[in-house]
């Protein structure tokens, strides 16, 4: 074949377990199998892409029909692409710490069903819980000789409970991934903590919106580094035209208290022992000291956009290598929780989220937060509820003003063009001056 | 045929009942970076989901690789053991009305050259103003699937789909269009010119005060509203199980009186529109909400046996293994039509973070995406920053009409609406 000047092959197989509980039932349990590789061939100019359901790793024939339709694609292509010369390599798996598979199915639903049934207090008119354990054979292999498998272990559960008072309804839940472990045991607390939110949460008011000061807990301020700078940083949307931080490397985009790192190397839900095109992982500054550093980076945009290292191209089974985030997060800082109400006199505290929505190129995003407190004279008040927030990156990550010393992970997944991968995000608490906080509140 | 016959063979010695849904399909794929093409993708896709009940136990397994059915079908057979008892009436029959295909176009080829001209074609159109093409894709994909079990049923459904879109910037001003459709009907010129249209003329964008405003928004805006809110409230579990601010209000009024909302799964340009759902029960019109009164709800079979009920058609396959989920074939909205833009208002093209509402309560807080200020039929000047904050449910209490045109997004062919009195936070 001419023209072929790189190839590689992810395949991932895998068996997918999951159980979902209504209101005390079982409503369904089992395994399903996965079985999905991804041919990437460049051609010429760019890449043609193989994506293939029932994969048998070729031998040479069956490897130069493949490699032909790759080409064939890839013939297709305008723009020339170039790869950067970067380290390729693993680093260890962290070891199971336990195996989930050592425990059955029965009793996995034993313990779930604990879990839901924990949150069923008075008030609480239903209830839902569900877990997901994924183990997933990685291959990978490409045209310069280098090779790897893995075995990933990612579990996780979600607890919900719906509480209704005269015409009020209104919802608790907590969430949690593992990486390696089993995370199910001795978690009633978390069906608990979901019943009490959803209760609290009946008698909390919606606020009035407009520009204030806002204190972020842990989890939502993670979420705040993954919207507002972890997909503005990616490398890809900067190569397209399409990032509000292309072109500012050097320059101040934030206060000197924010620093922010993407992290694939930590033992966290969004490790990677080694990338989807079989680069070396490892940490990125993105964000220093209020400074912007460098950007997420595949081995193309790499040699396109320059400034980071490459090992941040992710993907789903079957699916092709985007530039993704791993584990996500703020730098902690000096100041004290206390320390950081007292600092915003009047304002808002928003705690937990609901998931959040950036457009990089705009440079807006929008998240929501589960609940929240009014703060008045540098104390918490009065609950809030359906409050959100939304900015401009760039004139935001000035407004913060102090970062506890606190910093916390939290565990999701993060969706872009279709895929969706595991990450996790983290920060400490953190104060942001003069943002713009949405409620529908009258007062 | 002959996998089929097997797997329902063998499972039905171990099973009262056995379903299969047996999933093939290409798909091609060609993607944009700035002005050209940069890479091409073809796609090979199977997956098979198994279905066994026994005793009113439910049991379910699928995998992508559908020549290995045997665990599969274990993990069915076991999976069904560690489920609850349910009242179980039986899967469908066979239906005496035939089969055939509504949403197959037999022109629309998975061929990677066609794409790159719905590619090349978006780039032209997007000629038409000064802005700079991020990123955009076409993907053309084409579907068999076959839906049998043990009661001899034995359903054969093709689709065709074509998606296209494209991104824009001019500025610090994006514009993203995109068409959907089963047919090879899209005009991918004028996506190219929609998209450059929303990033070049939402440049220079000036800051509102906060206050109350009428606001129009676009079918697409208006669809991630309502698939947030509105279509899991009027999902048949979430009712009977305590998670729908709708159950108690059957027969009552909950929208505008003007408004329908209608599963339509026979809708000529809905993407997902089916003769029959996803676990083979016959599909129908069903009105939700008529002239602004709650009428029905969706079942399927699990949840209609449960509670009593008849299956409204209403299952749908979706995600890793074709899992079967109560949903929507396509929706749409019917009510007054009317010019929108002629009176002042805020129409909106897009929202973003519409899937952080509140799914229970309907509240929400939005982003505005490409706004303008509209007034005598004209865009005055477009919006640089602002947030649009209220109830779904009681946002569509109050509305001034919709507009004669549509468009298909996702599972929803919907109009603009116009709504009074919305709040928005401005700068």
């Amino acid at each position: 074949m001419t023209g072929i000047r790189y190839f590689d092959i992810r395949h991932v197989r895998g068996e997918v377990t999951h159980i979902d509980s209504e209101n005390g039932r079982v409503e369904s349990a089992g395994t399903s199998f996965l079985d999905r590789a991804i041919v990437r061939v460049l051609g010429p100019k760019g890449w043609g892409i193989l994506s293939l359901d029932t994969f048998e790793r070729p031998g040479r024939e069956n490897l130069d029909e493949i490699l032909e339709r790759g080409s064939r694609l890839a013939s297709l292509t305008q723009q020339e692409v170039v790869l950067a010369d970067v380290p390729s390599g693993t680093i260890p798996v962290p070891p199971l710490k336990e195996d989930p598979r050592s425990i059955d199915l029965p009793e996995k639903e034993g313990f779930l069903l604990e879990i839901e049934k924990a949150a069923r207090m008075t008030g609480i008119t239903s209830t839902r819980a569900s877990y997901i354990e994924r183990f997933e054979d990685v291959y990978f292999g490409d045209s310069s000789g280098n090779e790897y498998s893995y075995t990933i272990c990612r579990c996780g559960y979600s607890v919900l409970a719906v509480a209704v008072r005269g015409g009020e309804m209104q919802m608790g839940y907590r969430r949690r991934h593992a990486l390696q472990d089993f995370p199910l045991r001795h978690m009633q607390d978390d069906g608990r903590k979901a019943a009490r939110r959803a209760l609290a949460l009946l008698d909390a008011k919606r606020p009035r919106g407009g520009r204030m000061n806002v204190i972020l807990d842990p989890e939502l301020a993670g979420v705040f580094a993954h919207e507002a700078v972890g997909h503005a940083s990616e490398a890809d949307l900067v190569q397209e035209g399409g990032s509000v931080l292309g072109g500012r490397i050097g320059h101040a985009i934030g206060s000197d208290c924010v620093t922010i790192i993407d992290d694939p190397t930590l033992p966290e839900f969004g490790f990677e022992p080694v990338d989807a095109e079989g680069s070396v992982v490892g940490p990125t500054e993105i964000i220093k000291k209020g400074v912007l550093n460098a950007y997420l980076h595949s081995r193309e945009t790499l040699a396109a956009v320059g400034h980071g290292h490459a090992g941040n191209a992710r993907a789903m089974p079957g699916e092709p290598p985007q530039v993704r985030m791993s584990n996500t997060y703020i730098r902690e800082g000096d100041s004290s929780v206390d320390e950081v109400i007292a600092e915003c006199r009047r304002g808002i505290f928003l705690i937990g989220t609901r998931g959040g929505q950036v457009d990089p190129g705009r440079g807006v995003f929008q998240f929501n937060a589960e609940c929240g407190y009014i703060i008045e004279n540098g104390e918490c008040g009065q609950m809030v509820r359906d409050v959100s927030l939304s900015g401009e990156i760039l004139s935001t990550l000035h407004g913060i003003s102090l970062c506890a010393g606190d910093r916390r992970m939290h565990e999701g997944y993060c969706g872009k063009g279709g895929q969706s991968v595991p990450v996790s995000d983290g920060a400490p608490h953190v104060l942001l001056h003069d943002a713009v906080v949405g409620g529908s509140g009258s007062d | 045929m002959d996998l089929i016959e097997k797997i329902l063979s063998a499972g039905n010695a171990k099973a009262d009942e056995v379903e299969i849904y047996l999933s093939t399909g290409r798909s091609v794929t060609a993607r944009l970076k700035r002005r050209e093409i940069s890479y091409a993708a073809g796609s090979d896709n199977k997956s098979l989901a198994i279905r066994v009940i026994s005793g009113g136990k439910i049991g379910v397994s699928s995998t992508s690789n559908p020549g290995r059915w045997e665990p599969c079908l274990d993990a069915a057979l076991r999976s069904a053991q560690l489920a609850n008892a349910q009242e179980w009436k039986g899967l469908p029959r066979p239906d005496p009305a035939g089969g055939g295909w509504i949403n197959f176009d037999q022109t629309l080829i998975p061929d990677p050259a066609r794409a790159g001209g719905l590619l090349q074609d978006m780039v032209e159109g997007a000629g038409a103003y000064p802005v700079e093409i991020t990123s955009g894709s076409a993907e053309i994909s084409r579907f068999s699937t076959v839906l049998a079990n043990t009661n001899g049923l034995f359903r054969e459904d093709r689709e065709s789909l074509v998606s296209i879109g494209l991104e824009a910037i001019r500025e610090q001003s994006t514009g993203y269009e995109f068409e959907t459709s089963w047919k090879a009907d899209i005009d991918a010129v004028e996506v190219g010119r929609r998209a450059a249209f929303l990033a070049s003329s939402s440049a220079g964008g000036r800051d509102i005060p906060t206050g109350t405003y009428d606001v129009i928004l676009s079918p697409v805006a208006l669809a991630q509203l309502v698939e947030a809110c509105i279509i899991p409230a009027l999902s048949g579990r979430n009712v009977h199980e305590g998670r729908s601010r709708l159950a108690p209000l059957l027969g009552e009024e909950v929208f505008d009186p003007a408004l329908t909302l209608t599963d339509d799964p026979f809708h000529p340009r809905g993407t997902g529109s089916c003769l029959w759902d996803g676990e083979g029960s016959v599909t129908r019109r069903l009105p939700f909400i008529e002239r602004g009164v709650l009428r029905c709800f969706a079942y399927d079979l699990k949840t209609a046996y449960r509670y009593g009920k008849e299956s409204t058609g209403s299952a749908v396959r979706s995600g890793m293994g074709g899992g079967i989920s109560i949903g929507v074939h396509c929706a749409t909205l019917d009510g007054p039509r009317c010019n929108l833009a002629d009176e002042e208002g805020i129409w909106v093209h897009d929202v973003v973070g519409a899937h952080t509402a509140n799914p229970l309560t309907g509240d929400f807080s939005v982003e505005l995406s490409n706004a303008f200020l509209t007034r005598g039929g004209h865009f005055e000047y477009p919006i640089k920053s602002a947030m649009l904050t209220g109830n779904v449910f009681e946002m569509l209490k109050g509305t001034e009409g919709i507009s004669r045109e549509e468009r298909v997004v996702g599972a929803f062919v919907l109009p603009s609406i116009r709504l009074k009195n919305q709040r928005i936070i401005g700068n």
